[in-house]
């Protein structure tokens, strides 16, 4: 056979083994062509007897045969066995069957991430009551009985027995906390030093509801007692947090300020996540926002749980919750995070 | 506090743009909250002269004035009343420009051309007054340059001053801050007047009977005063700092009080009966009007400044109405002293009542600085209202103390600031701040703490000084340190965050409801537990009125708001605290609870949506997620009994039990509390408690041997009456079987005509497996037979062959 003739062999096989309509038939093609006592063999014969440059030609055309034919069968047998076995087509782009879409609230987001970031720090997490005592959450925090934020127009008093409220001072009745700072106290009573850890929980402040205000809200305080921890362990540590939580270009600054608590106290900026510091609506064209207070705990407030002033310092620190989900996601009105609109809670799934 | 920066710069010299100060005094203590540019853009106005004036002819309110502007008359149209013929005025000629951008054109206003406009000073951007038109000195020549008149433009600074600082609640208190800072002098008006007539003392006398309350008292006398309006650089001062003025005598002490900070008051001498001042506690009951024109009444904790009668002043709050200052007023007695802060607190909140005194007495004036004040308000009264000064002064004082001395060990700055300060830096930053260094030595200093600076007590104090004048930003940040204390048990917050994520991996949506709420909003839902309800005495408001004793209420309100925002289809959890007051004990107390609420078509798929929702299809949902979650949290199978609640269907109510410990409620919601919010679909509720959710985090996990030998499973299938339970089927086959009866699950339930009225068909698969042999077919069959006996025996089923 020469180079023409296999080459139209090859064409022939190819369509017998397309038409066939059962696997059988396309087997009986593959045994015609390809099989021992088939076609192939022949020419592979043939090809012995081939001279000079007739000889190559064959050659190709031979192998050309082969590897063609031996295609066509494969793709035809595959093509039936699909066919039998698939039936219509199956759309995978239908919709899931198994339907639950949960989602955290932005203020237990905030918390929880704030808590794995300071658990990475070394902090323990400690919780405590909503209702608090003056003693835990004034008198203990070196905030003597005339400071207006004892005032009834700041905080929620819970009264004296059922009567309700006496006149001024309250130490007789309890009150809603104001911010957890009281379990930090709890903490330290039952806790000799060194102590670490962060107190996240809902505080209670008598304002008036508006787009920045909510008459409860949550805080998340920290509280390091240790020899010899200093302002600068205070800014290390926010310093990390503010990386952490709100991006590895933010940077902190300390402002002085007063809390009845600390001693020296500061309050702390965050150099904008939006603008890079260079001044956007967000942070009011200043390039920082105010996240925290924080300061060295006062001398005096060790002195009522106890620990010895001298031997023991330590930093603490307060934000809030609200406030940072609401810049960290953009979130314009804090009320937004009590309306519980599904639309709302669904954008962070 | 509002400060005009011209009127710092009487006491202190510095060279600094008001925004350079602004970041000076911020990052030193005193946060500058603005800076407000008073009189800028008034180039165009003018002083006009209102030459005469009549009544617009169709607008009462509106008068028709002849402004002369120093060149020609014009008529203009204005509805301000507070002027007569001849009075000067600021005038807006047209085309001039106001502050807030306004252009002035001629316009008719009520069908009469006006050309200009005489302008109050709110719409001079000089202050919110918006009473009638700015009027100047009748001797100003109309034409005049307005903002020459006035002393403008000016920078007026908005201070927070923190409560520890009273010290700076004053143009020379921040003067003072501002000369530290910038290492210049502080410089003081000369208080000096004269003298003449009688001794003071012969024409007042002055009892402290509480001097625990009353630290200083003293006491001028002035007489033969002119009463009438302060001079109007005086004005102009008191108006930048937000004060309006009144009339001479009392703009002094406003003036001396925003100057130095001591409050002062000037009672009418004709009119303080006896002349004779006792500072005392008020007897309970007593009565007095204040200033304000409220008759208030009195009781035993507040002190008043009485005369031979009655009170005529409210210690350090308010002045009495009685012997206020009168245009008549010839004769004044001048007080000024140092009430103490708690006490002058407890008053003004007892009565709702605030003033710039009592903000100033609250937060602690010092004693040492009433007869200086008393001497520059009387230079001033002489020099503003005529009349001459007594001679000397009543100055009772019980409450003198001596100087406090406070020490500053060097290491101690490092310790707590964790920086070097060198000793040279550190002495001259107190000696800056007026805090004198006595004796030095290598380990620390000692200082003379002056008088005015009442918060600098301890060491700490000290510290922060230097923190604050050194600098924070030269704090560093240390690296975090890795030392790890035995530290608190926090695993129950660990507990809470797994059970949340639980909770939202079974598909629900996690919401944060107030922990206030409204009593009707609970009287709504049935409840009987008012005795219980936890009612806060001061609420922000009556929708706010009570701590939560349930989490469900709010649930309920939370679905029926998402159903009115069209969301249908809901799955919520929340985990949050209820509160409640002990009816026995009265004792207050909380507990973490969790809701949940589900109504629609929650869970299902899409391509179900439209099939209706069931009583059934929404118990059993939530049924399956309780059932998981108290498996997972506290290893224990669910059960549940019949049970009622106030805001649930009859017999779709039970009660929660993991084991054999009550976890809470359960249940689909009232039909007709949900067709309030037009709910069409049933709605699942729960409330569980918390604790016992988060014994999965405390669960002993051990391994138990995989089995090894294979199961058999047979199937049977029963016919009962409907009041046979599922509950009481699979209790009766576990009675009946063997040991090797590893499983007992429904597969289908069947009713129909085949089966007969009020009965029902349930099918169960029964797994069977031993844990040392391979199980026969006909040991099976043989278990079979008893359970199949059982059933007919115990619950009369028929069992269903094949
Ligand atoms: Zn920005």
């Amino acid at each position: 056979m020469n180079a023409a003739e296999i080459d139209s062999l090859t064409a022939q096989a190819v369509a017998e083994a397309g038409a066939a309509g059962t696997a059988d038939a396309v087997e009986a093609v593959r045994i015609r062509y390809l099989g021992r006592k088939g076609l192939l063999p022949q020419i592979m014969a043939g090809l012995k007897d081939a001279t000079g440059q007739e000889r190559g030609a064959i050659g190709r055309s031979a192998n050309a045969f082969k590897t063609q034919v031996t295609a066509a069968v494969d793709a035809r047998l595959a093509a039936l066995r699909g066919a039998i076995q698939q039936g219509p087509v199956f759309d995978y782009t239908r919709p899931g069957a198994w339907r639950g879409p949960g989602s955290m609230h932005p203020v237990s987001l905030v918390i929880a991430e704030a808590v794995r970031i300071f658990a990475r720090m070394g902090f323990r997490v400690a919780e405590g009551p909503d209702i608090e005592t003056p003693y835990n959450n004034f008198e203990a925090l070196n905030t003597p009985d005339y400071h207006p934020s004892l005032d009834t127009t700041d905080t929620f008093w819970l009264g004296v027995g059922a009567a309700g409220l006496a006149a001024p001072p309250y130490q007789a009745s309890q009150l809603l906390r104001t911010q957890t700072s009281p379990v930090q106290i709890r903490m330290m009573q039952s806790h000799p030093p060194p102590i670490r850890i962060i107190t996240p929980g809902r505080c209670y402040r008598r304002d008036t509801t508006d787009a920045t205000h909510s008459a409860n809200f949550h805080q998340i305080e920290g509280l390091y007692v240790d020899r010899q921890v200093s302002l600068a362990d205070l800014k290390g540590t926010l310093a990390s947090f503010a990386r952490e939580m709100m991006g590895s270009g933010v940077g902190v600054r300390f402002r002085p300020h007063f809390f009845p608590f600390t001693e020296p106290s500061v309050e702390v900026d965050f150099s904008c996540h939006v603008c890079a510091g260079k001044g956007c609506r967000v942070c009011k064209h200043s390039g920082w926002i105010e996240i925290a207070g924080a300061g060295m705990v006062d001398p005096r407030v060790f002195g009522k749980v106890g620990y010895d002033a001298e031997a023991w310092t330590g930093f603490a620190f307060g934000m809030g919750v609200e406030r940072i989900a609401m810049i960290k996601y953009g979130i314009p009105d804090i009320r937004l995070l009590y309306e519980n609109d599904a639309r709302f809670l669904a954008q962070f799934e | 506090m509002k400060i005009p920066i011209s009127w710092l710069k009487e006491y202190v010299d510095f060279e600094a743009t008001p925004e350079e100060l602004a970041q000076r005094l911020t990052f030193s203590g005193v946060e500058v909250e603005g800076i407000h540019r008073i009189g800028e853009g008034l180039d165009g106005l003018i002083v006009g002269e209102i030459v005469r004036f009549e009544k617009h002819p169709d607008a009462d309110k509106l008068r028709l004035c002849v402004v002369h502007d120093g060149r020609m008359e014009l008529q203009v149209v204005c509805g301000a009343t507070n002027f007569s013929s001849g009075d000067k005025a600021a005038f807006a000629p047209i085309g001039a420009k106001l502050p807030n951008g306004m252009e002035i054109s001629k316009r008719k206003v009520r069908g009469i051309e006006s050309h200009g406009m005489l302008c109050a000073e709110d719409e001079l951007g000089v202050s919110q007054d918006h009473g009638g038109i700015l009027l100047v000195g009748r001797d100003v020549p109309a034409g005049t340059s307005l903002v020459d008149v006035l002393g403008l433009p000016e920078v007026v600074l908005e201070l927070e001053i923190t409560w520890n600082r009273s010290d700076c609640l004053s143009v020379i208190g921040m003067a003072r801050e501002v000369a530290a800072l910038y290492g210049t002098a502080l410089r003081l008006p000369d208080v000096a007047f004269p003298e003449s007539g009688a001794a003071v003392a012969e024409l007042a006398r002055v009892a402290i009977e509480a001097p625990e309350r009353c630290l200083r008292y003293t006491a001028r006398v002035l007489t033969g005063l002119k009463a009438g309006p302060s001079p109007a650089w005086m004005q102009r001062r008191l108006k930048l700092s937000g004060v309006r003025p009144i009339s001479n005598i009392v703009d002094v002490t406003n003036y001396v009080m925003l100057e130095c900070g001591q409050p002062l008051h000037a009672f009418d001498h004709a009119l303080v009966a006896g002349r004779q001042i006792i500072v005392r506690r008020a007897r309970a009951g007593e009565g007095m009007t204040t200033l304000d024109g409220v008759a208030r009444t009195l009781s035993d904790e507040m002190l008043v400044i009485a005369d031979g009668q009655k009170p005529v002043a409210l210690a350090g709050v308010m002045g009495g109405a009685g012997s206020e200052i009168r245009e008549a007023t010839q004769d004044v007695l001048l007080e000024s002293a140092s009430f103490d802060a708690p006490g002058t607190h407890r008053t003004s909140v007892a009565l709702g009542l605030a003033s710039e005194s009592s903000h100033r007495f609250e937060r602690g004036v010092d004693p040492e600085l009433a007869d200086w004040a008393s001497r520059r308000a009387a230079a001033l009264i002489v020099q503003t209202a005529g009349g001459a000064a007594a001679r000397g002064v009543v100055d009772v004082y019980p409450g003198k103390a001596a100087a406090r001395r406070v020490t500053c060990r060097f290491a101690r700055v490092r310790a707590l600031l964790g920086i070097d300060v060198a000793v040279e830096e550190i002495c001259r930053i107190f000696e800056a701040l007026e805090l004198h260094v006595e004796s030095r030595n290598a380990e620390g200093c000692t200082v003379r703490v002056p008088s005015f600076r009442r918060d600098v007590e301890i060491e700490a104090d000290l510290i922060e000084e230097i923190a604050r004048m050194h600098g924070l930003e030269q704090v560093p940040e240390a690296p975090i340190r890795a030392t790890m204390g035995a530290g608190v048990d926090d695993s129950r917050t660990w507990a809470m965050m797994r059970l949340r994520e639980r909770l939202i991996g079974l598909g629900l949506r996690e919401i944060l409801n107030y922990s206030f709420m409204a009593e009707k909003q609970l009287d709504r839902l049935g409840g009987d537990d008012a005795a219980r309800r936890l009612v806060l005495p001061n609420p922000v408001s009556s929708d706010y009125a009570i701590m939560r004793p349930t989490l469900l209420a709010q649930m309920v309100l939370t679905l029926g708001n998402n159903m009115s925002r069209q969301t249908a289809d809901a799955g919520f959890f929340e985990l949050g605290r209820v509160f409640w007051r002990d009816t026995a004990t009265g004792a207050l107390g909380e507990e973490d609870r969790l809701a949940i609420g589900m109504m629609g078509r929650v869970g299902r798929s899409q391509i179900e949506g439209r099939r209706a929702v069931t009583p059934e299809d929404t118990f059993l949902g939530l049924k399956g997620i309780l059932e998981i979650l108290c498996r997972a949290q506290t290893g224990q199978d669910l059960h549940m009994e019949p049970a009622e609640h106030g805001i649930m269907e009859p017999g779709w109510c039970v009660s929660i039990l993991a084991g054999t410990t009550r976890l809470g409620t359960a249940g689909l919601l009232r039909r007709a509390l949900r067709e309030e919010w037009r709910i069409s679909d049933p709605v699942g509720v729960a409330e569980l408690a918390v604790e016992p959710l988060l014994q999965a985090a405390a669960r002993k996990r051990s391994f138990e041997t995989i089995p090894a030998y294979p199961a058999i499973t047979h199937d049977v299938a029963l016919i009962v009456p409907e009041a046979v339970t599922h509950e009481a089927i699979v209790a009766t086959i576990r009675a009946a079987a063997p040991l090797e009866l590893t499983d007992v699950t429904l597969f289908d339930i069947f009713r129909g005509n085949t089966v007969g009225d009020g009965r029902k068909s349930l099918a169960y698969s029964l797994v069977y497996r031993s844990g040392d042999r391979t199980l026969t077919d006909d040991e099976a069959n043989r278990f079979d037979g008893a359970i199949r006996q059982a059933l007919k025996q115990h619950l009369h089923a028929e069992i269903r062959e094949g």
